[in-house]
Parts: structure tokens; sequence; C-alpha cells
């Protein structure tokens, strides 16, 4: 008698549960603009009120850029706040990429205590679109005030962080590690999420940087763009027109990796 | 303390009663009873300042609000049944609101003025609403009623308790011209009003222009949670005295008195938007509270509110929803800025100027669209910080920024997009002036 093999595909969908897969259906997210990275976190989409830890060593790399399709959505009477930004958040450039600057509230308190309370304040008031924050020392009964906050709030909460910060356990709902790939596009790896482990690093196009990276520009050959504030200068392209090419050139993002066989764990 | 020789007590309260003190007893008398008896001198000066203060709260359920001393304030709710959703419903919101004021009370509802605050004095709790129907409930009162802020006096009951009246449907039985004659027309006049045989008309009360109240402490205390305690006590009586005005405060002033000829402390509080709930403001007052350290035991606390900005009758409306979020986002702001100092929450807006620096700025007004053709990064250091072009990849540029002349901040670069080492898009530029050194001033987030 001959048996003819099968894969595990082809059976019934419930009869078997395989590791990669999530266990149950999570609460849906809110789409973050990237199909890849929907894809891979649960319920497909950042989630509604959480703690979402991002771990980045180097500014400039396109960490404000993942951000961005969420910063745009934010309409009255809500706050976009960013909590104690270590830089000054350029209003032209913000205003460029669509993002609603009557919205934005930067709020800069001095002392470390004064920023978690700022922070927990801007979550609990439930009026905060989505609340952005710096912060790397934090201890876990801080990142655990923190997360109960963004479940009371129903207010996601983007916690920046030094990379060392991943050595520390935390019960941030989703932890993503954000480095340059060799070819300049923004590499997410996903440290954590409720739901299976996921190994390979995700490639991210984003299209609201700056520029495609790898045009090199001869800088000595070209006639330098100027602005003088006499002389006539090039009229660009008014904001919206921008964002809507950007929105253009950002292309359908290629399927995730999603290799078969890694040992599930749930998290949360 | 020295006490009046023949001082008698006005109130006592539950325990008291229950150890053997009652009203008008002599306080020596009590004093003997029960050693340990907490006397507090009555001041009836504080108890119509009380009275206005619940009159003035009182302004939420009804325009007509009348102030009959000395324990009594009357509302004429009759036209405000329909909105508040029946007797019931605002019977309870009025205990409720009372039991907030931390105050004991009685309720009564009646046709008339008289018969409600005769019934609520006998603990009669079934309001009566038809005027057809008040003569029961009132025949069944025992006499010592009729005396009860009517003006009839005491003489006048000891003689109808002597022929024999011990309820006022005995009293309402006899000759009504006999008992004129004997006791002028007070008893009758009085029934009549209670009866609602004749009209009762009463002043109306006309609350203050402008809202101030004040609560002396029992015992001087710093707490702040004590402090807040009251100062909860004090927003009630103005959220009543806003509702009823149909207006909002953006603006109050907290003053605590201290012990002796110290200066008083004042608290400016800022509300961002007209605001009448007192959560609100009191969680806005807890932040100015918390950055002010209390010298001196406070005595008493004051608060003054600013002239009343219309606000909206209603607090639940169709959008209730959206309206709630606006207005916790106002919050939101307000108590950032009472609690960091307005410097530290700043808002963003563009401007019109080449210079990069000078392209973003603090503050809310409108803005003219920002002139910047060139990628601009999402970063911008505040102060350049000079870097090694040596390690840097330039991607593209340069965009010339040559502006300022007039305000002495004149700015002469070229502007590079670049990368490092480490995979950063970073903004940097080149002094056109010697001696033509490079600057980081932003990255690409």
């Amino acid at each position: 008698m001959s048996v003819r093999p099968i894969s595990l595909d082809q059976l019934p969908a419930g009869l078997v549960w395989r590791g990669a897969r999530f266990a149950a259906p999570p609460p849906s997210g809110r789409p973050s603009g990237f199909a890849a990275l929907d894809a891979v976190l649960p319920g497909g989409g950042w989630p509604r009120g959480a703690l979402i830890e991002l771990l980045c060593e180097q500014p400039g790399i396109g960490e404000l850029s993942l951000l961005l399709p969420q910063m745009r959505q934010v309409a009255a009477p809500r706050w976009l706040a960013w909590v104690a930004p270590p830089w000054t958040p350029y209003a032209p450039a913000l205003a460029q990429a669509g993002v609603p600057l009557e919205r934005l509230l930067w709020v800069a308190p001095e002392r470390p205590r004064e920023i978690r309370w700022a922070t927990r304040q801007a979550l609990l008031s439930g009026s905060c679109a989505l609340v952005l924050t710096w912060q790397s020392e934090l201890d876990m009964a801080a990142l655990r005030r923190l997360q109960l906050a963004a479940e009371q709030g129903a207010t996601p909460l983007f916690l920046f962080r030094r990379r060392r910060a991943a050595l520390q356990p935390s019960p941030a709902a989703l932890r993503l590690q954000l480095d340059v790939g060799d070819d300049g596009e923004l590499s997410v790896r996903v440290l954590k999420r409720r739901g299976p482990l996921l190994a390979a690093p995700l490639r991210l196009a984003l299209p609201d940087r700056g520029r495609p990276g790898n045009t090199r520009f001869e800088a000595a050959t070209a006639a330098p763009r100027r602005h003088r504030t006499r002389a006539r200068f090039r009229p660009g392209l008014s904001a919206e027109a921008q964002v809507a090419l950007q929105h253009a050139v950002a292309g359908p993002d290629p399927a995730p990796a999603r290799p078969a066989g890694i040992p599930a764990r749930i998290d949360g | 303390m020295d006490r009046h020789p023949r001082a008698v007590v006005v109130a006592a309260n539950r325990s008291a009663l229950t150890e053997g003190v009652f009203p008008g007893q002599a306080l020596a008398g009590a004093l003997a009873m029960v050693p340990a008896l907490h006397v507090a001198e009555h001041d009836p000066a504080q108890g119509c300042a009380l009275l206005e203060e619940v009159a003035c709260w009182a302004g939420r359920f009804t325009p007509t609000v009348s102030i009959d001393p000395p324990d009594c304030v009357l509302l004429e709710v009759a036209p405000s049944l329909r909105l508040f959703g029946g007797l019931e419903a605002l019977e309870d919101r009025v205990r409720h609101g009372l039991d907030e004021l931390g105050l004991a009370h009685r309720c009564g509802w009646a046709p008339t003025p008289l018969a409600a605050r005769w019934l609520s004095r006998a603990g009669k709790a079934r309001p009566v609403v038809d005027i057809r129907r008040l003569g029961p409930p009132l025949d069944a009162l025992p006499l010592a009623a009729l005396a009860d802020g009517s003006g009839v006096d005491d003489g006048v009951l000891a003689l109808l308790h002597s022929i024999g009246c011990h309820k006022l449907a005995e009293v309402s039985a006899l000759p009504r011209d006999a008992l004129a004659r004997r006791h002028g027309a007070c008893v009758g006049d009085a029934l009549d009003r209670a009866y609602g045989r004749r009209p009762d008309p009463r002043p109306v009360h006309a609350p203050p222009q402008r809202y101030r109240a004040r609560l002396p402490l029992p015992v001087a205390s710093d707490r702040h949670d004590i402090l807040l305690f009251l100062l909860r006590r004090l927003l009630i009586g103005l959220g009543g005295w806003l509702a009823a005005r149909h207006a909002g405060v953006d603006r109050l002033q907290i003053v605590l008195e201290h012990e002796g000829r110290r200066p008083e402390t004042t608290l400016d509080v800022l509300s961002g938007a007209p605001c009448r709930d007192e959560r609100r403001l009191l969680l806005l007052i807890r932040e100015h509270l918390e950055r002010l350290t209390i010298g001196a035991e406070v005595d008493a606390l004051r608060l003054e509110a600013a002239a009343p900005v219309p606000l909206p009758a209603l607090p639940g409306d169709f959008f209730d929803d959206h309206q709630s979020v606006r207005e916790n986002a106002e919050l939101l702001l307000a108590r950032l800025r009472a609690r960091l100092g307005p410097d530290a929450v700043r808002r963003l807006r563009t401007r019109s100027d080449h210079r990069p620096e000078h392209a973003g700025a603090q503050g809310t007004s409108d803005a003219l669209p920002a002139l910047s053709p060139g990628a601009r990064p999402l970063w911008l250091l505040p102060r350049p910080e000079p870097l090694d072009p040596s390690r840097l990849e330039l991607l593209d540029g340069p965009e010339r920024i040559e502006s300022g002349w007039w305000d002495e901040r004149e700015v002469c670069r070229d502007y590079y997009l670049a990368r490092n080492r480490g995979g950063s898009l970073l903004w940097v530029y080149r002094e056109l002036q010697a001696p033509r050194g490079w600057y980081l001033h932003g990255y690409f987030g």
C-alpha cells in the first residue's frame, strides 16, 4: 500500500497549528503605512494602546520617517505629543512631510522625573493620537507604569531608546531594533512581539527620506542651487504636491521574509 | 476661651444628641453632661454665607432660587423638571450635590414654599406635586411646625396648645376671625400660604456678578490633601454659579490666608479654555499646589473667579465624545504648562525665511508657507556642530543659502545631504566665508 506524502499546507485549516503563525487573531492594529511591516506586526499594524520600544543607536537613519504615516493622520482636537526630543523638531521639514504642525505639542521638561510624569499625563488624558518620547534610562517599574498608562489611555507610546536597552527585559508590547541596511534602507528587527518570534530583519524603503541613497552626487561639477533673498529662486512644489509625489514613487513593498520552522514563543 | 455665661446649644450633631445634649440647653449643662463635648462658636454670619453659597450652587437647577433664613434655600423647580428628567432624577442630583458639598440636609417638595419647608422639617420624604393633594400631609403635621419660618411666635403656639390643638388640622378648623382677633392675622395667614390659598411670593436670590467664596479651615493646616479637599468644596459652589449663568472661567485665583500677620499666598490658575468642571479645575490647582512650598499653616481659603465667559449650557451634547476629547486636550495643555512652566511646552510653526534656523519657530500664530524647496531634515540641531568632512559621503547638494544681511545674522552657506560611516543621513553645510569650516546642522530622522 503506497502512501502519498502531502504537505501540511494541504490539510484542512485548523487541524494543525504551526509555530510561525499567530495562535489567535490579535486585536487589530493601526496600519503602519508599510505593507511589509504590517505583515509582521500582530494585528496588521501598530498596537493601539501599548508601549512600543524603538531601539536605535544613531539618529538620521529614518527612525522618524517610520512614524510619519501615523503623524500625518493626527487631526484636531487630538495632540501629537513629543516628550523630551533630543534635538529641535524642524518645523519646515515636518510641514513638508504633511505633519499637522498645529497639533504638535513639544514638551521639554528638564528633569527625568518630569519627563516620565509628562509622558504619563499625555497618555492618560486620552487626547493624544500618539506620544513619542526619548528616554533611555528607565527601570522596569517605570516601563510598566508607561505600559499601563498607554493601555489605560488607549494611546500608543513610541519610546526611543539606545540599543543597549535591548538587554533589559521590558513589558513593551512590541520592541523593534532599527539599523541601517547595506543599501541605506532602514532595517527593522522585531525583538519582541505578541506572537511567534521572527528571525530575519525587515528592509523598509522609506519614501519620506530626503533622497534615494544610491544616486551619488558630484558636488564639484554641479552648479549650486541658490536661495538668495533678492535673487530669484526656483519655486519648488507645494508641500502637498511633494507628499503626493513621494507617495506615488513608493512602490509596493516586497513580501516579508518569513522562514518556516522557527520555534514558537509567545510573549506577553 | 471666654464664653457668654448663659450660652446655649444651638445645634448638636448626632453623637452629641445621643449623649443627651439638645438644642436650647444651657452650654454649662451640656458640658456637665458630656465633658468631652467639642464646642464651636455659632456664627450667624457664617450661616448666612453658607446659605448664600448653597443658593449660588443651586442656580444650576433653576433660575428662581430664594434664601429663607436662617436655614433654608428654596428652589422653584417646576419649570426645570423636564430638563432634568423628572422629580426623582432632580432630587437625586440635588441630594448628591449637597452630599458633595459636605452638608447635612433635608429636602422636601411641595407646591408652596411654606409647605415644602414644613414637610422637609417633619421628614416627609414623599414629594407632593398636586396642590389639591397638599391638604392631608399638612393636616397631619404637629402643631410645632406652624412656628417654623412663618412669623408665628411661641406665645401663640403655647395658647393653641393650651386650647387642645396638637395637629395643624385642628388649628385649621378653628374659627378664623376669632383667632385673628386674639393673635393678629399671623396664624391664618401662615396657614393660607402653606395650603396655597394665598400667594406667597419670595424675593429671588440674585447671584453676585463676580464669584468670591471664603472657607475658614476648622484647624489650620498646610497639608495638600486637606487643602485640596476644601478647595473642591469651593469649586463645586463655583461650578453651580457658572452653570446658572451658562458660563465658564478661564482664570481664577486661590488665596491661602495664613495665621497671624503673614502675607497671603496667591495662586493664579489659568485653564486655557473656559471651563466650569470642578474636577478639571481641581486637577489644575493640584499641579500649582505641588510646585508651591507653603511656608506657614493655612487658616482660610479664598477663591476669586475672573469674569465669566459664555459656555454652552449643558455639558453633554450630541457630539459628547468629541467634546470630551477636546476638553481633555485643552486640560492636558493647561496642566503641562502649570507643572512644567510655560517655556517647557512648545508649539511649532514655520516662517518664511531662507535661513534654516529661522524657518522653524515656536509659536502658534498662522504662518506663511515655508520657503524650503530643498529637502529638509526632521531634526535640526539647536547649534550647528563642527565636523570632519573626510568621513562623509556627499549625496546631494550644494544648496546655497545666502540670506539675513539685514539683521546682523547673515548666513552664507552651501548645504549638502551627506551620509556618514554609520549610514546616517546628515544635513551638513560649509561656510562660504573663511575659514570655510564644515558643520553638522541636522539629521534626516
